[in-house]
């Protein structure tokens, strides 16, 4: 589903990413670990369009969209949950959920707000746990809401394949489990690519870990492939446990 | 707030709203037959006149309001459009040798839009600050265009002689019927963009204000769809150019000049951004400034200085803004 090979960015002198290569099947759960600054956000930027690799080439559903602008690829079925919060926060829940199902009815429409459409929003509000909270400004939900929300926007465009940008950063145990819950019932065949700092999350979710370190590719395999990895454990899963 | 309005039953339906819809016609029908009504105590039609400027200077305003208030677009150079409105109106008239409305109207319309579709596809691409140079430097050009080009616009003496329009044998010649041609102008204008605030479209463009990133990120060509607002507020103001045109039977290259897009500006923050009364709130506060008072007092341009400075520092969401507040605090 997607294929990135050799894909290269520097930001003046520094190298984000070094030559990184990987391959995710459809329907696999793929996560994407490693320490801060191994370029795990400058591959969701560029895998979603946000950023121009400087080398490699990057295939979704085997078309090179290299250099593709984000609306195109979001066209094209890619979604991402963002690690900062990304909504339209004087809009109401149910209304950033609308634009996102709304978005392939196209912008130009000037007739009144469809009635169906509210209805089809707060399904996905219910299923994200936020039942309820349609009417509510998004700016008025709590940090946890507002990352439950964040996936009801991701999901509500219907993606093939979805990037989540560290989906449980600044939650609460309780919080983390119950959006760690809701990503694992997601449907099979639903790509996913997911960056995430807390392992227990990473360990339960994953088919496959891809480890960065430094913009290289240091480990790419099964969970079990990756726990006894000598040099991922030197350089992150060592500390991270310790931790 | 929105919980408390949440817990209140929904009084939907037709029902409590109709006495308001009843009222908003009453109130447009009086606005329309102004000229008529006010015959007896307002022979002089000096009233009629400024009420007919105001009405002009808030389709100018209102169409500024679509980006600076909706699409979050502040424009320093809309008086561009205005002024391509009003000279191709009276230059259509000229050239072609006609008063006929359905000519002049749609050639000052058609030629603002082009133009706001030419600078458009350039000052999209920029936002904040930037957008707001760029529309100011466009807008120079086009104002330098009018003054120098004599053999088209008539250059630094103005376009005079601009013939007021007829449609059908129905002439607007006369204040009176300008006035009702003017103020139905308006009130299409006014109704063109209260239902675009209210269609997917202007939730779109409300979205891009609030995060373009994230409506990029869900499929949205937002450079497109800020085009299509800059081409959409650039036609509105294009028409309220040609009634300009009609209106003073002038069109001078200040038409286009930075001091109409600043009046325009101006009158967007004093009434608000992002409200449909607000621009033209700020419309009459304005021209009633620049007009009325200044027959009373010297100095009412620096009152309008003062009063805009106000309005910056106290009030930013404009007259209507402070109004709503004041309002649901009343309600508590």
């Amino acid at each position: 589903m997607i294929d990135v090979r050799d894909l290269h960015r520097s930001f003046g002198g520094v190298t984000a990413l070094d030559g990184v290569t990987l391959a995710v099947a459809e329907g696999e759960r793929r996560a994407i670990i490693g320490p801060n600054g191994a370029g795990k956000t400058t591959l969701f930027n560029i895998l979603t369009g946000e950023l121009a690799p400087t080398g490699g080439t990057v295939r979704l559903a085997g078309e090179d969209v290299t250099g593709r602008r984000t609306f195109e690829l979001a066209r094209r079925g890619l979604a991402r949950m963002y690690q900062r919060n990304e909504l339209f926060d004087p809009l109401t829940a149910r209304e950033n959920v609308a634009l996102a199902l709304t978005a392939k009815a196209g912008p130009y429409r000037f007739g009144g707000i469809p009635a169906d459409e509210a209805r089809a929003a707060d399904e996905l509000l219910e299923r994200v746990g936020l039942a309820g909270a349609g009417a509510t400004p998004a700016r008025a939900l709590s940090h946890g809401q507002r990352r439950q929300l964040e996936l009801a926007v991701a999901l509500a465009t219907a993606p093939r394949v979805l990037l989540l940008d560290e989906p449980t950063a600044g939650m609460s145990p309780a919080e983390t489990a119950r959006i760690a819950e809701l990503i694992a019932s997601l449907a099979r065949s639903l790509t996913l690519l997911v960056v995430e700092h807390d392992m227990d999350v990473v360990f339960r979710l994953a088919d496959r870990i891809t480890v960065l370190h430094e913009g290289k590719v240091i480990a790419d395999g099964t969970p079990a492939q990756v726990r006894g990895d000598t040099l991922v454990n030197e350089v992150y899963l060592g500390k991270v446990i310790a931790e | 707030m929105s919980r408390i309005a949440g817990l209140r039953p929904r009084v939907g339906g037709l029902r409590p709203r109709a006495p308001g819809f009843v009222a908003l016609g009453l109130g447009a029908l009086a606005l329309v037959t102004f000229p008529y009504w006010s015959r007896d105590w307002e022979s002089s039609r000096y009233a009629t006149t400024v009420l007919r400027d105001i009405l002009v200077f808030a389709i100018l305003a209102l169409s500024l309001d679509l980006l600076m208030g909706y699409v979050g677009l502040p424009s320093l150079g809309h008086a561009a459009f205005f002024g391509a409105g009003a000279y191709a109106a009276a230059i259509a008239s000229q050239r072609l040798e006609t008063e006929a409305l359905f000519v002049t109207l749609p050639a000052g319309v058609l030629v603002a839009t082009l133009l706001a579709l030419g600078i458009g596809l350039f000052a999209v691409r920029a936002s904040g600050i930037f957008f707001l140079m760029l529309t100011l430097a466009f807008a120079q050009m086009v104002f330098s265009f009018a003054f120098q080009a004599t053999d088209i616009t008539g250059g630094s003496n103005g376009f005079a002689g601009v013939r007021r329009p007829e449609l059908f044998g129905i002439s607007f010649s006369a204040a009176e019927e300008l006035y009702v041609l003017v103020a139905v102008s308006f009130l299409a204008t006014a109704f063109v963009l209260w239902r675009i605030t209210r269609s997917p479209y202007g939730r779109t463009l409300v979205a891009i204000r609030e995060n373009e990133r994230r409506m990029r990120a869900l499929g949205y060509d937002t450079r497109a769809i800020k085009l299509s607002a800059f081409a959409l507020a650039g036609a509105l103001a294009g028409l309220a150019g040609a009634l300009s045109a009609y209106s003073l039977r002038f069109v001078s290259a200040n038409d286009a000049g930075i001091g109409t897009s600043i009046t325009a500006f101006v009158m967007v923050l004093i009434g608000g951004a992002g409200t449909l009364a607000g621009p033209a709130v700020g419309a009459a506060v304005v021209i009633l400034i620049e007009r009325v008072l200044n027959s009373y007092i010297p100095f009412s341009q620096t009152v309008l200085g003062v009063v805009f400075v106000v309005f910056v520092l106290a009030a930013r969401q404009g007259v209507v803004g402070a109004a709503r507040t004041a309002w649901a605090r009343a309600r508590g």
